[in-house]
């Protein structure tokens, strides 16, 4: 047999589902190939993966139609266990899959499973360490890395099971930009290096369209697209499925052929075809922005976990920071460069080792948590932990009890948060029916229904599809505009620079940048510094700047524009 | 408070793990054959000054200090109420009705309890600092390695030479009824003490069976993450404007079972985590087949410190024997005149 993976007429649906997850599939995958699945959230994408090793049907049951093949075996009559000699699989959380308690033993948790001998086992550990870049971590506790290194760890625990097969869902989801990079480089490498097969799943096209073969569009649980790289790409969008990346677009648009993958690849191409020359751009986004008063006032404060002398490590330095009333600040850095524990102290779940805190004329080290949060929303990144009932009315109503409001307006405000966040039909729907996304929604909508005064978000949008990011980012826009005071920690630097005006950079528990967002758009050195990602769309623009392109442009249609205007002063087009 | 594993490089961290389990339990035979208090003492001390070069003293007092006031208790009891018959008084404690007596040898004994509980419960305390939880699963699962034969013998003569001794050391009266030749039942004695040996060799090498072992070692694993999700959990509901002390009983519980909800739900897709990525990384391959990376070595250290503890037990029967185990009491009593 010379296939990989072969999917025979595959149907399959969830025990107690209506809909099959995954429809009529055809797919036969061959060694050595690097594929890219994509499509948006709930299209099967993870189910296709599970039924790769076995978990569909053995572990997730339901009704199987059709043969999975991998190599010769076929996965309904082979156990998990023995198709994980075959199938490496990485799921999107690193945490999740991280079980043991260091690092060594999790990437020997596989070999030993297998019965490998103990020096080959200690070989592997360290061939797979050397891999991922984990040297020296070998006595770490998994749980106390960073979110990229922790995903690398769970490569590495793949990585010493010597598969055959890498099968990766959205390995790249929970990352900051830094980790993203270190991962996809891994990934990457380890395939290609060994040649064995990848399958990856991901949302981040920008990144991962470089380095793939072939790429799989899935939407409602069949695959609508098949196909090489080009081929895909010239195909063109398909609304709400698959939107490719702005350069892919752009390039599209003005006719380079071709489709450039990246923005020096885009600029190249532009520059062979096009002779143009400089433009003048206004600068009509520069509206005077009108700060209200003081609500959040932080004044040098300093913050460390461990209050043991000896060992201090401190999160926050001196960091001083005054929002106005109705400002949207971004909050932006890399993981464990303490955006979260700042923010925890505006709401008082922590305080300050020095310095103070004052949020709406209360100081926080004196004012209960559950009293600042009359007025202070905080939606946590993890929307699980928020969520304490059953049914989505009743998570609202919750909150509303909690701070005593009138029986009588319930109704009414359960409307109107839900109605802002575009969730009105599943007002009776249970919480366990719902996807993460629309949990995400539920507990904005919850903290909405206080009509908080400020409203901290922590990374809303994590493993996210980018319809649902544009929709949560929609919303808090739209919060925003009718008032109230943002705060959202975010590394989709993006839409935080089409969104927001302001960014705070931290590095390090130091306040590194504190500006309009635009400012720090054009700053590449402390964009690198601070482990931040340029958009695709900045970085084209950045390179175009020499023909009179504003740098920081960060949306697709204003660099469109822009690019539209120098095409019109060229002299000899297409 | 928690009494968990400290990372270390001392004499004890790099004792195996079996030795020290060997040595909790060899520990508690010897507080059971020791009397004297003085020699009870002096073996706490011991294990102290040990505990001190493996872990931080202040650390180590912590825990110990909690159960000082049981233990009095346990002292009190002993000098009180459990005097053997033929005591010394001293004086009563209510003296109208000659009630509660105080004698020479309560006191000596209870000194002595005192210290006999302190030392069992240090020897499980450094056992416990010392050795990663993951050593200590371990060297109770059962394991699949090939058994070196000689090696086997070795360890079950060995073993069996310490029941000999003891057996030697007890000799009850018994044994002079049975109608054989001296020869004979030392023979026999060495015999059953060989039965013996080998018996209590598979019992302590055979353990739990992998799946069990493995199931420690991810729950080890997974109690620091589950308590930090319920940190994170009690976070997110006071930030939810949700007051998680107060002080009515009535609103406490309720606002327990609100906690409950999702600290269940988490702690609910932990375990279907871990259960997919196990499988997910070939759990099922072959568990009775598993292999393990960590290594448990005996060194010529382990060999030392068990050769020392197991001195230390026959030396205790040995002074049991010679009628010498209540070495001070019998001092302090010559010493009064008795």
């Amino acid at each position: 047999m010379s296939f990989d993976v072969e999917f025979q007429n595959l149907t399959f649906t969830y025990e107690g589902a209506d809909q099959p997850a995954v429809k009529d599939i055809n797919l036969t995958v061959s060694p050595g190939e690097i594929i890219l699945i994509t499509g948006p959230a709930g299209s099967g994408k993870t189910t296709l993966c599970c039924c790769i090793n076995g978990l569909v049907p053995h572990f997730h049951e339901g009704d199987l139609i059709g043969d999975v093949l991998v190599r010769e075996h076929n996965t309904r009559r082979s156990r998990v266990g023995g198709l994980a000699s075959l199938v490496g699989m990485v799921f999107q959380d690193p945490e999740s899959q991280l079980v043991t308690s260091s690092v060594a033993d999790e990437v020997a948790f596989g070999p030993e499973n297998f019965g490998v001998p103990r020096e080959e086992i200690n070989q592997r550990v360290a061939d797979a360490l050397r891999a991922t870049r984990l040297e020296g971590y070998d006595e770490r506790e998994p749980h106390t890395l960073s979110g990229g290194e922790q995903q690398a760890c769970v490569i590495a625990a793949v990585y010493a099971m010597q598969p055959e097969i890498y099968v990766m869902d959205e390995p790249l989801a929970n990352l900051d930009p830094e980790g993203k990079a270190k991962v996809l480089r891994v990934v990457v490498e380890l395939a290609k290096q060994r040649g064995k097969t990848l399958v990856l799943v991901e949302h981040a096209l920008e990144e991962v369209l470089p380095l793939v073969d072939r790429v799989i569009v899935l939407d409602k649980g069949q695959i609508v697209r098949d196909g090489p790289v080009e081929e895909i790409l010239e195909a063109g969008d398909i609304p709400f499925v698959f939107t490719r990346p702005p350069v892919v677009r752009l390039g599209e648009k003005y006719g380079l052929t071709p489709l450039p993958l990246s923005s020096q690849d885009f600029y190249e191409k532009f520059q062979t075809c096009y002779n143009v020359g400089n433009i003048q751009w206004e600068d009509s986004s520069q509206k005077d922005f009108k700060v209200g008063m003081q609500v959040i006032k932080i004044e040098d404060i300093s913050f460390s976990y461990n209050k043991n002398p000896n060992n201090q490590r401190e999160v926050l330095r001196n960091i001083s920071l005054s929002v106005g009333a109705g400002e949207m600040v971004a909050i932006l850095g890399r993981n464990g460069s303490g955006k979260t524990t700042l923010v925890r102290h505006i709401i008082g779940l922590l305080q300050p080792d020095a310095g103070k805190v004052v949020v709406l004329n209360k100081d926080v080290a004196l004012t209960p948590t559950y009293e600042l949060a009359r007025d202070v929303g905080f939606c946590f990144q993890n929307p699980n932990h928020q969520i304490v009932s059953f049914n989505v009315r009743d998570e609202i109503i919750f909150g509303l009890k909690a701070h005593g409001v009138d029986p009588g307006e319930f109704d009414s405000r359960i409307q109107e948060s839900l109605e802002f966040v575009n969730m009105l039909d599943y007002i009776d729907a249970e919480v366990f029916d719902l996807g993460i996304g629309q949990k995400k929604r539920i507990t904005l909508a919850s903290v909405l229904s206080l009509r908080p005064k400020i409203l901290i978000v922590d990374e809303p949008t994590t493993g996210q599809d980018p319809r649902m990011v544009l929709e949560i980012f929609e919303i808090i826009k739209r919060l925003n505009d009718s008032g109230t005071t943002v705060l959202i920690i975010t590394h989709q630097i993006d839409y935080a620079a089409a969104y927001a005006k302001r960014a705070v950079v931290l590095d390090e528990g130091r306040i590194k940048f504190d500006g309009p967002i635009k400012d720090l758009l054009v700053d590449q050195d402390l964009m690198q510094a601070s482990a931040l990602e340029m958009p695709q769309i900045t970085r084209l623009a950045s390179l175009m700047s020499r023909h009179g392109i504003p740098p920081w442009l960060v949306t697709m249609e204003a660099l469109d524009q822009a690019i539209g205007k120098l095409v019109e002063t060229s002299s000899n087009g297409h | 408070m928690a009494i968990e594993f400290q990372k270390g490089s001392s004499y004890l961290h790099r004792l195996d793990a079996r030795t020290k389990i060997m040595m909790f339990a060899i520990a508690t035979v010897v507080v059971v054959v020791i009397f004297d208090p003085v020699i009870m003492g002096i073996l706490f001390l011991l294990l102290y000054w040990m505990g001190t070069k493996a872990v931080d003293r202040q650390y180590l007092n912590k825990n110990l200090r909690v159960l000082v006031v049981i233990f009095l208790t346990f002292s009190m009891f002993q000098i009180l109420f459990f005097t053997p018959g033929n005591s010394h008084f001293l004086f009563y404690l209510v003296p109208g009705k000659q009630w509660v007596p105080v004698t020479v040898e309560g006191i000596i004994r209870g000194v002595a309890v005192f210290f006999r509980f302190f030392s069992v419960v240090l020897s499980v305390h450094l056992m416990l600092y010392s050795t990663p939880p993951v050593d200590l699963v371990l060297a109770i699962t059962r394991r699949t390695e090939t058994r070196e034969l000689l090696k086997e013998v070795r360890i079950i003569v060995g073993i069996g030479i310490i029941f000999t001794v003891i057996a030697f050391l007890s000799w009850p009266d018994e044994i002079q009824n049975i109608p054989l030749g001296l020869e004979l039942r030392v023979l026999m004695i060495a015999l059953a003490a060989l039965v013996l040996a080998f018996i209590f060799h598979r019992m302590l090498t055979s353990g739990l069976p992998p799946e069990m072992g493995v199931a420690l070692t991810l729950g080890f694993a997974t109690v620091g993450i589950l308590s930090q999700q319920t940190q994170k959990i009690t976070d997110a509901q006071k930030a939810r404007g949700y007051d998680v002390q107060p002080k009515n009983v009535i609103r406490r519980v309720q606002v327990l079972t609100a906690l409950l909800i999702p600290i269940f739900l988490a702690t609910l897709e932990r375990s279907q985590d871990i259960s997919i990525a196990i499988m997910a990384r070939g759990f099922d391959y072959n568990i009775a087949a598993r292999t393990y990376r960590r290594q448990l070595t005996f060194t010529a250290d382990d060999y030392i410190f068990l050769l020392i503890m197991v001195a230390l037990l026959i030396a205790g029967m040995a002074l049991n024997y010679l009628g010498i185990g209540n070495l001070t009491e019998q001092l302090i009593l010559a010493w009064m005149g008795y």
